[in-house]
């Protein structure tokens, strides 16, 4: 589902933030990407989101190199990802539905399979009685399932996660870990970059361990190091 | 995917409603704007209109009665081939005056309907070697009067002055006009791009759940287009005004008999027009994909 060969991301004054990656996803897993701050976590999951190339390497989504796409073809690669932000980057003045609405809108969804996915994944991720609040009238574990109902709306084969618990106390963390999990087992390949050692001890899936860069521990059902 | 009309719709009223205050200062600039470029058109037309007898350096015109005979006619021929005062001539018989009428009385047809070519005057159309008022003064004096002549008239210091009045004012206007447009561009590139500032959480998330560079674009460029059209508007009904009062009123009966011809006809008026929203189709766009392509990061 997702390869990376000899990836290396070199930022602008010669920081490198991802050297001489090599990795092989498959369809359907569940990958924790750990390590440090500044250790490349977060520049490994954008270069799978396209939002960065790099400079040397070659990186496969569901079959296509994605550093060849031509740049209108990145939004086609993008319907098949899956984003949940540490922030949620939820829309204040829209409401929890029109939250998720918005991405199957703006790609041009008719009304009324907006109609009907909505309440569905909003039923899915436990916040069906509040599709009528805004964002400020939830709890910040509410507030991340919008955001997951957001990214999953779509029903993508890949769901990115960025510290998606990094916001929120042990407890709700929990429940997103278990909202994933669900999501998981539907048959979506999830790759989350997170610092919550807890989650990943719990939940003993695949760990890969990044180092300035370089990928130094890549375990089966891993622990948090 | 294809645009959902709604979307756009939507997205693009909420820009405007959100930027109302700068939108409304963009859709009054450009629709002053606009109306002094189209004031320019109009009045070029309607000097041209009012002067049209007097280009090509006519001087005077010595119009016959329309009963006048030949023997009468080939007198008045004779003088003015035989002057060496007399540079150009032209003879304007009865149907080319009617056709005349009819260009000049095109928004009139029920004037039209009542003139026939044969109670129109012939006319000698006449270019002097020295074009000094007094000169010409002198020439057509000699044709003041004479058997089957009903009327010299000549192109006064008047008419002159008009032209050069008229020339200065539509250099005003255009000069104003351009000047305006290209705040008003300013103003559109300004409202879209702090449009696209005030969006860019929105922006980000389509960015990421995979909407089109066009999709995200077409919203924005779309508000500079609407507010574009709608000054456009205001400026038809500002140049509609200025027609039907202004220029109409120049030319009345009862106004100088120079500024009867001082009018816009029909298809100068809807070609001005169509020519002022091509323009602000133009600044529209203009701004906007200056504002979209150094702006908007997609």
């Amino acid at each position: 589902m997702i390869k990376l060969n000899n990836v290396t991301k070199v930022y602008k004054g010669a920081v490198v933030a991802v050297r001489d990656v090599t990795v092989d996803i498959a369809k359907g897993e569940f990958v924790f990407l750990v390590g440090p701050s500044g250790s490349g976590k977060s520049t490994f999951i954008r270069l799978l989101n396209r939002e960065e190339l790099p400079e040397h390497g070659t990186i496969y989504v569901a079959g296509k190199d994605i550093g060849t796409l031509g740049a209108w073809r990145v939004p086609f690669l993008r319907r098949n990802i899956g984003f949940i932000f540490q922030d949620f980057k939820l829309l204040p003045k829209k409401t929890v539905a029109e939250n998720v609405a918005f991405a199957l809108e703006v790609i041009g969804k008719p009304r009324h399979v907006v109609r009907k996915q909505v309440p569905a994944i909003l039923e899915l991720v436990g916040l069906a009685a509040k599709m009528d609040n805004f964002p400020h009238e939830l709890s910040g574990g509410e507030q991340q399932r919008v955001s997951v109902a957001r990214a999953f709306v779509n029903r993508p084969p890949i769901l990115l996660a960025d510290e998606p618990t990094g916001n929120l106390d042990p407890q709700t963390s929990v429940g997103i870990m278990k909202l994933l999990d669900r999501i998981n087992r539907t048959g979506t390949t999830v790759v989350m970059a997170t610092h919550d050692r807890s989650i990943v001890d719990t939940m003993r899936r695949r760990v890969i361990e990044l180092d300035r860069g370089v990928v130094v521990r890549d375990q089966a059902r891993g622990v948090y190091e | 995917m294809a645009l959902s009309p709604r979307y756009v719709l939507r997205e693009t009223g909420q820009n405007l409603w959100r930027n109302v205050l700068s939108s409304a200062a963009a859709i009054i600039t450009i629709g002053v704007s606009l109306w002094l470029f189209g004031g320019f058109f109009l009045f070029n037309y309607a000097v041209d209109n009012a002067t049209a007898r007097w280009e090509g350096g006519i001087e005077f015109v010595v119009w016959m009665q329309p009963e006048a005979t030949a023997e009468q006619d080939a007198n008045i021929r004779n003088s003015i081939e035989g002057s060496p005062a007399v540079k150009e001539w032209a003879y304007v018989d009865q149907n080319q005056a009617y056709e005349e009428f009819r260009e000049i009385f095109s928004d009139t047809p029920e004037l039209i309907e009542v003139v026939s070519p044969d109670v129109l005057p012939p006319s000698y159309r006449i270019v002097p070697e020295n074009p000094d008022a007094d000169v010409v003064a002198e020439l057509s004096d000699q044709f003041v009067g004479r058997p089957g002549v009903e009327e010299v008239v000549s192109a006064d210091q008047t008419i002159r002055d008009i032209q050069r009045l008229a020339d200065k004012v539509t250099r005003v206007f255009l000069v104003g006009s351009v000047i305006l447009l290209t705040a008003a561009t300013l103003l559109i590139l300004t409202n879209i791009v702090s449009a696209i500032r005030s969006r860019g959480a929105e922006i980000e998330i389509m960015k990421v759940v995979g909407a089109t560079n066009w999709f995200i674009r077409v919203p924005f460029m779309l508000e500079g287009l609407v507010q574009a059209v709608l000054g456009a508007m205001g400026a038809w009904v500002g140049l509609r005004i200025l027609d039907d009062t202004v220029i109409r009123g120049l030319s009345e009966p009862d106004s100088l008999q120079l500024m009867q011809g001082f009018r816009v006809d029909q298809g100068e008026f809807y070609s001005t027009s169509l020519l002022v929203l091509a323009i602000a189709i133009v600044v529209s766009g203009i701004g906007s994909a200056v504002a979209v392509a150094r702006y908007l990061d997609v």
